[in-house]
């Protein structure tokens, strides 16, 4: 892989004006992410890993700092930043496959081309007999592969992924869960992945991050036990290794502890 | 499933809901209802047969069913001027009925229609314009209060006594719902709706395109439908001078002239037929928007 530098985060600060005042988001954030890396964003809900996502998706603009992707300084939404929702945001107006390929549409890409792709990736995440339905017609885990579909057949630098199995069954989670790091080892794809579950941090990064609420920043950021999209090793195995304990472990007490007791460790 | 209606008439087999299918009024809930829909109907006609009969109330203020029968069929035909009287006239009003229905259906199709092709972009724009919308609304909301009744004199000064005032009127009766409704439907739109085509490389006009606007067509149909029921409201209003052809003018003159049956046959005819158009846009609805309230 290579260690081109993905994002680049500096001096990131966000502010809310909540009825008058002011709720600090994000504290301060300095952070780089490496091209390929997929990187797991831990944390209660409300400490800021929502409104990191979409600071770097360019839904907003940071109150202070910048948000460097590829190069270039993040200011709107943008086809190398693809985004997977917690909601699957699929468009019922559209069957699964337009859906799948309204990215390449958009830009213009010829029906025959852009099919091709949007099968490709159908298949990889199990649709592809589905490609004539509407989203609605589909559970929820299979809505939420199609929009991983949907993101991947844009071909984006970068996926940053907002709990995306967080309204999903135990099972089907698990399931997605293996699939998406097949996918990640297939593309090699840079990943940015929130979640609020702990285990789900530890088990799919390559890197965990934490972040505590009120004011939100980094107090954990640790490699995770598999650096690199080549080595593969069964789920099972890896649950059941020390080392992955080990670190379920920090990372929970991190997740635990107090902001400011936090900040004194971290 | 087992609703009040179904339990009502519980006779026979047990009926086995297959897994998954009784949604809204399977086939035995609906053909229920139907039946007693079917029964008030026919309980109502007896009644009002009954009270004109039994003469309880003098046939000027309420001619029995006969009587209103007999007015819908002589405005179809052609028909002594009275009887025993040689002389054949045609219809009411020297046109048959269905050409009255025919003459004000013309002009709420047009008065919708424009009302549709003004409403839905200026919704649009006042929607996704900030200024537009802080400059218009007001102006809509005027707009949206005002009886129609209140203007229609000041329109026949402006477009004169023919059909350009009653298409004006029918118009200006149409389009504030129907903006009122695309501008609720755009602010419906999910934030992350949008974020998530923006995201996937769309420029600001293709997200309108792609995503705001299909997403609107739910809300902006259902403001069609109540535009059309607001026409038909209007329609009398709009046919008031000069409204002949016109079946709200033909229940008005009618009225004035005391030929109650024909009055009330106009008002059935009105109501059948203001009915029969909303099941029709209701029926375009599940064929263009089939995920309304599924997604």
């Amino acid at each position: 892989m290579s260690h081109d530098q993905a994002v680049e985060i500096e001096g990131l600060r966000h502010y809310f004006n909540v009825r008058g005042s002011l709720v600090h988001a994000i504290d301060r954030i300095d952070m780089t992410i490496e091209a390929g890396q997929f990187v797991c964003l831990a944390g209660p809900s409300g400490c800021g890993k929502t409104t990191l996502l979409r600071l770097l998706a360019g839904f907003m603009r940071p109150s202070e700092g910048t948000i460097t992707v590829g190069g270039e300084r993040v200011r709107r939404p943008s086809a190398e930043r693809g985004v997977v929702f917690q909601q699957p945001m699929l468009y019922p107006w559209l069957n699964v496959r337009k859906n799948v390929e309204l990215g390449p549409k958009l830009r213009g890409v010829g029906a025959k081309e852009r099919r091709a792709e949007a099968e490709r990736y159908l298949t990889m995440v199990g649709l592809s007999d589905f490609g004539d339905r509407r989203p609605y017609e589909l559970s929820g885990g299979m809505q939420q592969r199609c929009q991983i579909a949907r993101v991947l057949t844009n071909d984006p630098d970068i996926v940053l992924m907002d709990e995306p199995f967080g309204a999903l069954d135990a099972l089907t989670r698990e399931r997605l869960q293996n699939e998406l790091l097949d996918i990640w080892r297939a593309t090699g794809k840079t990943i940015l992945f929130i979640t609020h579950s702990v285990d789900e941090a530890v088990f799919l990064g390559s890197r965990v991050l934490v972040m505590s609420p009120r004011p939100g920043r980094v107090v954990l950021d640790e490699p995770a036990l598999f650096s690199e999209p080549g080595e593969q090793i069964a789920a099972e195995r890896i649950r059941a290794m020390p080392e992955y304990n080990r670190l379920r472990e920090r990372v929970r007490q991190a997740i635990q502890e107090t902001p400011t007791a936090a900040a004194a460790t971290g | 499933m087992a609703q009040p209606v179904t339990t009502v008439t519980t006779s026979g087999p047990t009926p086995v809901a297959p897994p998954g299918a009784p949604r809204r009024g399977s086939g035995r809930g609906r053909s229920t209802s139907w039946l007693i829909r079917i029964s008030v109907l026919v309980f109502t006609i007896v009644a009002w047969w009954l009270v004109t009969e039994l003469k309880l109330i003098r046939p000027l203020y309420l001619p029995g069913p006969g009587a209103v029968w007999h007015a819908f069929v002589q405005a179809n035909s052609d028909h002594q001027v009275a009887p025993g009287v040689n002389r054949i006239v045609r219809g009411a009003q020297n046109y048959y009925l269905w050409e009255h229905l025919v003459a004000s259906l013309q002009r709420i199709a047009v008065g919708v229609g424009a009302a549709i092709v003004v409403g839905i972009p200026l919704g649009l724009m006042m929607s996704t314009v900030k200024w537009i919308g802080i400059v218009t609304e007001p102006y809509l909301n005027f707009l949206r209060s005002l009886p129609p009744l209140g203007y229609i004199g000041l329109l026949i000064v402006w477009f004169g006594i023919g059909d350009t005032s009653k298409i004006w009127l029918l118009f200006l009766a149409a389009f504030p719902p129907i903006t009122m409704a695309t501008i609720s439907g755009v602010r419906g739109v999910r934030e992350d709706q949008v974020n998530a085509v923006l995201s996937l490389g769309a420029s600001r006009r293709q997200a309108l395109t792609s995503v705001t606007i299909p997403a609107t067509l739910p809300e902006v149909l259902n403001g069609i439908r109540v535009a059309v029921g607001f026409a038909w409201t209007t329609v009398v209003a709009a046919e008031l001078n000069n409204g002949i052809p016109g079946i709200g003018g033909l229940a008005y003159l009618s009225g004035t002239q005391l030929q109650t049956p024909l009055t009330i046959a106009c008002i059935i005819v009105i109501g059948v037929a203001a009915v029969a158009l909303d099941g029709i846009i209701k029926l375009l609805e599940t064929v263009l928007v089939p995920w309304r309230g599924k997604a």
